[in-house]
């Protein structure tokens, strides 16, 4: 099988309403987007839910940004800057 | 006030007059409360799936949002493709479900099922009531999600005990004062005004706007060429000059070949299907794209665009509008050009003048849209027939054409006719279905007997699931598997068990009458029309391909060894 395209990583900080499964909602668009987690840490602060993601994938990361500020219990998403670095994967076989 | 109590409440508050549902044992309370109301009228369907489909034609009907009803487990499972529908289809809707009472949640309960987390890729929202208190405004806010901006389902479940709880008074509702959105059109014109070839590109998302009369108004100003999508016919008005119809894997040549050649792509309230765009390298090479939407998760998804606008589509269009009255577009020839392929390249289903001939499928629909009124509803379920409906049949309303297109839900058709005739009573709501997708919701016969609605049902009966054979025929070297239904029912006998009248027809001459002594029948009617196994939608474009390879009859393979996928 031909190698993947190198997927890129990326960090993003989302801030939720910690309302019933507000960290499901948010894998599972990370997901079905085309995302795969490689980093997660998640912080009660006052009355948010702070998250720090480290993301890989191949897709334009705007694109799962727009998405992810659809969710109703989305405050805040911040993409750091850009690309971090480049994640060489190939596919097994 | 109980829990249950306050759901009614929630839905008088927000004019909520019909809702369709089915009862069970978490969701009781409601079912108990519902007694006592003298407003709402519920709906029994025969099946969940079928009242949340009903619910969605309702929506789609009647521009309002949709409520449908179950109970814990099994009948909350039932609900979910009717409710994937909605969500694919951006319709609004409100989804009440039990749920085991809360001390039981996690203890794998009699009918207890994870609802929340199975329905989190189907829903604009949903809830989990926790605390009985959060009740009254989960409600309030779920029905302002559900048909606000960009418009979806909002599911809400609710343990059996919080049904039960004395729960405070709803919230005071303040609504937040209009802003006006100032428009700045001045780009799009710049863009429109320096092209050569512009062409209009319509979706589901003007009537999901309620921007029907302004769009209008705006081709009209503009005189601009046009192409829709399938959620889109009828935005334009079956009488619209420079209309050329739908684009796309079934669309027409005319409509596909302006989307070719023009050079300035106005995208409005769609969304790039893949169905709609083909492959998308191919996709309107030449055009610059301006992308005009309610939401802005749906710009640069597919295609990049040079300008993208976001908000009310009314305000939009009515800003367009000004901006091109007072400053015509220049595109006479470009119109004419576009009006030689509609004639040439749109969709003509030749009548048969033989009596004994056998009926085509698409001119069956081309007669039943000459014959009907212009206000007539057509509910389609999924297929061939479908797509016949979309090409052959002339819509003056995007609410008169109801149809799955996101998900493309067999079964979609009886329900959502149902929906539709609660919607409006006195209209003409006709079901056109295939023989596969008919006995998908056939148990739905039973609620039209029982509200006596004047339901309609067409059946293009060609004794196969007609679209997978199609493209087992075209893309799979005629290898059929797994189509055959030549040993469906008898339909005429299925109806009269449910005290529906019914009538068969299979010679071209039968056509007219067939369609008007169905028109004028009083009450629920089911006209089954024999078809030929073997009529394909033309034209088609292999799925992968670029909108201007399409295939049509006159390629039909006699080895289809060409078309292996
Ligand atoms: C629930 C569901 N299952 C399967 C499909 C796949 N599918 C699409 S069209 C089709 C055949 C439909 O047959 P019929 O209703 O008889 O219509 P026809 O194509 O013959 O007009 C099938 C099986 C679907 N769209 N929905």
């Amino acid at each position: 099988m031909n190698p993947q395209p190198p997927a890129a990583s990326y960090q993003i900080h989302c801030r939720m309403t910690p309302e019933v499964a507000a960290l499901e909602r948010l894998c599972q668009v990370v997901r079905v987007r085309g995302f795969r987690i490689a980093k997660m840490a998640m912080e009660n602060v006052g009355d948010s839910l702070d998250i720090a993601l480290t993301l890989e994938g191949n897709r334009p990361i705007g694109m799962l940004q727009s998405q992810l500020e659809k969710l109703q219990t989305v405050v805040v998403v911040e993409l750091k800057d850009q690309a971090l670095s480049v994640v060489e994967r190939f596919s097994a076989g | 006030m109980n829990g249950a109590q306050h759901i009614l409440e929630a839905f008088h508050r927000h004019h909520i007059d019909t809702v369709f549902g089915y009862p069970g044992g978490c969701i009781m309370p409601l079912y108990d409360a519902l007694v006592d109301d003298a407003v709402v009228e519920h709906v029994l369907c025969r099946h969940e799936q079928a009242c949340a489909l009903a619910a969605d034609g309702y929506a789609r009907a009647s521009g309002r949002t949709g409520v449908c009803i179950a109970t814990s487990g099994p009948g909350a499972t039932n609900l979910i493709t009717g409710v994937a529908n909605a969500h694919r289809d951006s319709v609004p809707m409100v989804v009440i479900t039990g749920q085991v009472p809360s001390a039981l949640i996690g203890t794998d309960a009699f009918q207890e099922t994870d609802m929340l987390g199975m329905a989190l890729g189907i829903v604009k929202h949903s809830y989990l009531v926790e605390q009985a208190d959060e009740l009254p405004g989960v409600l309030e806010e779920a029905f302002k999600l559900a048909s606000e901006g960009r418009p979806g389902p909002v599911w809400i479940d609710i343990p059996k005990d919080i049904l039960l709880a004395e729960v405070g008074p709803a919230p005071a509702v303040h609504g937040t004062p209009g802003v006006d959105e100032v428009v700045d059109a001045s780009r799009v014109m710049a863009m429109l005004k320096a092209s050569q070839r512009p062409l209009l590109y319509s979706g589901g998302g003007i009537s999901l706007a309620h921007a029907e009369d302004a769009f209008r108004a705006f081709t009209e100003a503009s005189g601009l060429p046009g192409v829709t999508t399938l959620k889109g016919l009828g935005n334009a008005g079956k009488r619209a000059p420079n209309d050329l119809g739908m684009l796309g894997m079934h669309g027409s040549r005319a409509a596909n070949r302006a989307v070719a050649e023009c050079d300035l792509l106005l995208v409005i309230g769609a969304r790039l299907d893949d169905r709609a765009t083909g492959k998308l390298e191919a996709f309107a090479p030449s055009a610059r794209t301006i992308h005009i939407d309610a939401d802005a998760a749906e710009f640069n998804k597919l295609r990049p665009a040079d300008l993208t606008l976001m908000g009310d589509l009314t305000t939009i269009l009515r800003a367009l509008t000004g901006e091109v009255q007072t400053s015509p577009l220049a595109i006479s020839d470009w119109q004419q050009t576009c009006r030689h392929w509609h004639t040439t390249g749109g969709f003509h289903a030749a009548d048969n003048d033989d009596p004994y001939a056998p009926i085509h499928g698409p001119a069956f629909i081309r007669q039943l849209s000459r014959i009907t009124a212009d206000d007539t509803v057509i509910a389609c379920d999924v297929g061939q027939h479908q797509m016949w409906v979309a090409q052959y049949y002339d819509f003056d309303h995007p609410r008169h054409h109801l149809t799955s297109g996101g998900l493309g839900t067999m079964g979609f058709g009886l329900p959502a006719a149902i929906g539709a005739q609660f919607a409006n009573r006195a209209s003409t709501v006709i079901n056109v279905t295939g023989d596969g997708s008919f006995m998908m919701n056939a148990q739905e016969l039973a609620t039209i007997r029982r509200y006596q609605l004047p339901v309609k049902i067409i059946i293009l009966d060609n004794q196969c699931l007609g679209m997978v054979r199609q493209q087992q025929e075209l893309f799979y070297n005629n290898r059929e598997s797994q189509i055959d239904l030549d040993d469906n029912p008898d339909f005429l006998t299925m109806a009269k068990a449910f005290d529906i009248h019914a009538l068969h027809i299979n010679r071209s001459d039968q056509v007219r009458r067939g369609i008007e002594t169905l028109l004028a029948y009083q009450g629920p009617m089911l006209l089954h029309v024999a078809i030929a196994r073997e009529e394909n939608v033309w034209p088609i474009v292999k799925p992968g391909a670029g909108n201007t390879d399409m295939i049509d009859e006159t390629h039909r393979p006699r080895s289809n060894k060409e078309y292996v996928a």
